[in-house]
This record gives structure tokens, C-alpha cells and sequence, in this order.
């Protein structure tokens, strides 16, 4: 019979200290830095390190190493250092928190009220996004209450988006109500109109 | 591991299984076990949920695919000596680790070329026990043609077959969750990882995890396949899609790291 070798074994990785490991974080070299960032998570004060370390990341994979110990941390030193990359200027950095939010829902859950309520326009608009998650009763409810009460189009716009993947009947008279507000944008008159099209057939079959 | 409400019958006979096998007479009692380990009750009680149905030559065009392409890829990175490693994980009771040895003694042309190591990982200790025995039932060798299973099994009591010796001598089992990278980093790195249909099973920040580790145990152009249902692009960017004639793969880029 044609021979498959028997496997050789190979020798285990040696431990690192943990100062090391977190001291790594900050290494000129990436690939250490990856590692570090994966290896940081069971360490004691890993999460406040990764979140520092996270600030002045500018590798790609590095960051998405740290975003994903933090998000498993989940930790409330590691929520606010990924909800603190919402506010980044770093599109990169801003696009990661966001995925990693998506997957932190349970940790952010009770977060949300205030962040869709935010002082920062693009934080409110992000924070629809993640309402996306959320079970679609409670997203209705979150997302009704942005659009009965944010003067902002652009984040109306995006709490009908998510809307129209997930909202319910209960959505109508706020989204009609936003649609008198925002009567001068074409845009947001055209998306709120398609929305309810689509909702208000289920109400009359509910009803 | 996730369980969604439509599992809960599933889960909850399985925790009244090991708590009658424990003596627990309360869910306390038991999660008390769990909590402290007691008699190594945290593995039984993994091995107890772990989902292990699999038989030979599974999904064959990813096999298809490994000899057609993936081998012949990887071994133009290889030097003279080089031998070529291959990860099925999780392998659950062993049929896709033997399916990887037959499919390459019957399919690959240059498999007396390379030492050729199969690695097969499990989370479930007791399903590797099983794998290391080697003895299957009629069910899991389906899918081989009837000459196949007389080259490569001798029967066994009860209507089973034994793969033989010099296979199963040849295929090293070993633990590993690869959630933990401290247990996969052990295995070093591979030319293809076979990881199929389990992190559909993990919630969305343990799959990212599992990702990266998996990343990390390839070699710089070493190859995943998934589950024909599973897509890497949305668990991890880590990786490129590489489409084949018989199965789109995920690659780690030949640009990644030297180590980590």
C-alpha cells in the first residue's frame, strides 16, 4: 500500500508571560502584535490594554483581532472602547466597531436608547444599524422613537431603512408622522412611502 | 456552541442525561459539578451536546477539489523535502480524516511523492476514542464504492468494518477546541484544514475567534474548506475566496506572516 507517514509531533508553543503578551500589543511587528492581541484575552487588565492599544492600531487584521478579544471580553472597559471607535475619524476603525457592535449585542443591548439618542449625528445614524439586530418589536419601538423625535433627516433616513427590513405595523403612524416633518426631502418622502407599502398591508391582515 | 429555542428538547434530555449519570438530583447540583469540574464532568457534559454525524467521502467535490487543485497548488511552494499536512477538524468519529488517506490513495498521482500527514482534532474526547478504534457501521460507508470499503476495511463483529491497521496508524487524533487558540496553536500549521459545518454551531464572536485561529494554523496559500452552506467572507476578512471547478475555498494569503 502506498505509504501515508506516520505523523512526527510537534512541540508545544512555550507560555508567555503576561506582561509580555500585553506589552506586545504595542510591538513594531504586526504579526506579534496579532498574536498579542489574541493571546491578551485572558489576561487580567486585557481589556482596558486592548483598548489603548486599539486607539493607535493602523493594521487591518490587527484591529479586527483586537475588536474580536473585545468583543468576547465583553467587559464594560471593552463595550466603551468599541463603541469609542464609532467616534473615530478612522473610517476603518469606525466600520470595525460597528461589525464588532453587531456581534456585542447582548452586551449593548441596554446601550442602545442612549446611543440612538446621541449628541453625534453619525453615532445615532450607526446606532440604527445595530437596532437592525434586535428582535423586530423592540427595533420598531427603538427606531419609531428616533423618527418621532430626531430633527436630523439623514438619521430618520436610516432608522426607515432598517425599518423596512424589520419593522412592524406598529411602525405606520410614526413613519407617516416623519414623512409630514420631513416634507421638503424627496429622498426620505420616497423611502418612508415605500416602508409604508409595504407595512400597511400587514396591519389591515392583522386588524 | 449555540442552542436556539427550537433545540431546547435537544439540550435539555442531554443535561437530564448527565445529571442522572452524576447522581445530581437538582439542576444546582449539577451546574455545581460543572463549576468546579468535578471527575472532569465539564468534558463529559461537551461531549454529551457535541453534534457528530458524518460519513465517508462527505461533500466528495471538496475532496474532488483537494486533488485537483489544492494539492497541486500547494506543492508548487514546496522544497524538495517538504511534506504536506492536512487538518480535519472537528473529526468527530474519524471518517473525514480516512476519507482525506483513501480519497488521496486513490485520487492523487503524487501521493507516494510527499509524506503526507493527517492530523484529526475533536472537541468530543469520546468520539475521538471511537475514531482511533477505527470500526464503522454500514451507515457511514454509504457513500464509498463497494471495492473501496474491501481495499481499505475488513469486517468486524455486528455488521461493522475495521479501517485497516496501516490507515489507522497512520491518521494522529487529537483534542482541540478551536475557539482556544492555545489548543490549536499546538497543532502547528497546515497545507488544507478541512473544518466543515461547526461554526454554524458558534455565536458570532466565537466564529471570529475560531477564524483567526484557523488563519493562524495555515501556512502562508494554505487552503479552509467549509461547509457547502458556510462562507467565510462573513465571519472574517482574513481570508480570499479562491473558486475552483468542484468548490470555492478560503485561502490565507501567501503575503501572511512567517508566524502568528
Amino acid at each position: 500500500m502506498p505509504l501515508i507517514r506516520r505523523p512526527v509531533d510537534r512541540p508545544a508553543e512555550e507560555s508567555r508571560d503576561s506582561g509580555h503578551t500585553l506589552n506586545s500589543l504595542s510591538h513594531p511587528d504586526s504579526d506579534l502584535r496579532w498574536r498579542a492581541a489574541r493571546d491578551a484575552r485572558g489576561l487580567i487588565g486585557a481589556d482596558a490594554a486592548i483598548a489603548a492599544a486599539l486607539l493607535i492600531e493602523k493594521d487591518p487584521r490587527v484591529r479586527e483581532a483586537m475588536f474580536t478579544s473585545l468583543a468576547r471580553l465583553g467587559t464594560p472597559v471593552a463595550v466603551e472602547a468599541v463603541i469609542s471607535g464609532l467616534r473615530s475619524d478612522d473610517a476603518g476603525l469606525r466600520s470595525g466597531a460597528l461589525d464588532t457592535l453587531r456581534i456585542m449585542i447582548p452586551q449593548v443591548h441596554d446601550l442602545l436608547p442612549k446611543l440612538l439618542a446621541d449628541k453625534d449625528t453619525d453615532i445615532r445614524i450607526l446606532s440604527c444599524e445595530l437596532a437592525r439586530s434586535l428582535d423586530g418589536a423592540e427595533a420598531t419601538q427603538l427606531l419609531c422613537r428616533v423618527l418621532d423625535t430626531d430633527p436630523e433627516a439623514n438619521v430618520c433616513a436610516a432608522a426607515v431603512e432598517v425599518l423596512a427590513e424589520v419593522g412592524g405595523p406598529e411602525a405606520l403612524a410614526s413613519l407617516q408622522n416623519c414623512a409630514l416633518k420631513f416634507s421638503g426631502s424627496p429622498f426620505l418622502s420616497f423611502a418612508i412611502s415605500a416602508v409604508i407599502a409595504r407595512l400597511a398591508p400587514q396591519s389591515t391582515t392583522r386588524a | 456552541m449555540i442552542f436556539t429555542e427550537t433545540k431546547r428538547y435537544y439540550v435539555e434530555r442531554r443535561v437530564n442525561e448527565r445529571m442522572a449519570a452524576t447522581g445530581s438530583h437538582s439542576f444546582a447540583g449539577y451546574f455545581g459539578l460543572l463549576r468546579v469540574n468535578t471527575q472532569g464532568e465539564n468534558e463529559h457534559f461537551v461531549n454529551a451536546l457535541t453534534v457528530n454525524e458524518t460519513y465517508f467521502y462527505r461533500e466528495e467535490h471538496q475532496l474532488q477539489c483537494l486533488s485537483k487543485d489544492l494539492l497541486p497548488e500547494r506543492i508548487k511552494k514546496k522544497r524538495g523535502t517538504d511534506g504536506i499536512r492536512i487538518w480535519s477538524v472537528p473529526c468527530s468519529t474519524g471518517e473525514e480524516p480516512y476519507s482525506l488517506a483513501i480519497w488521496l490513495l486513490e485520487n492523487w498521482p503524487l501521493v507516494d511523492h510527499y509524506e503526507i500527514e493527517i492530523v484529526g482534532s475533536d472537541i468530543d474526547t469520546r468520539v475521538l476514542q471511537q475514531a482511533r478504534q477505527g470500526i464503522f457501521g454500514k451507515r457511514a460507508l454509504m457513500r464509498l464504492p463497494p471495492e473501496l470499503v474491501q481495499r481499505y476495511f475488513s469486517p468486524s463483529p455486528d455488521d461493522n468494518w475495521q479501517i485497516l491497521d496501516d490507515l489507522r496508524n497512520s491518521v494522529r487524533f487529537s483534542a482541540a477546541n478551536i475557539v482556544e487558540s492555545a489548543e490549536t496553536r499546538a497543532h502547528g500549521r497546515f497545507d488544507v484544514i478541512f473544518c466543515r459545518n461547526v461554526l454554524i454551531y458558534f455565536d458570532d464572536a466565537s466564529r471570529r475567534a475560531a477564524a483567526e485561529n484557523l488563519y493562524e494554523n495555515l501556512l502562508p496559500g494554505g487552503f479552509i474548506c467549509l461547509g457547502h452552506t458556510e462562507s467565510m467572507s462573513r465571519i472574517s476578512p482574513l481570508f480570499d475566496v479562491r473558486h475552483f471547478a468542484d468548490a470555492i475555498v478560503y485561502q490565507r494569503p501567501l503575503g501572511g506572516a512567517a508566524h502568528g
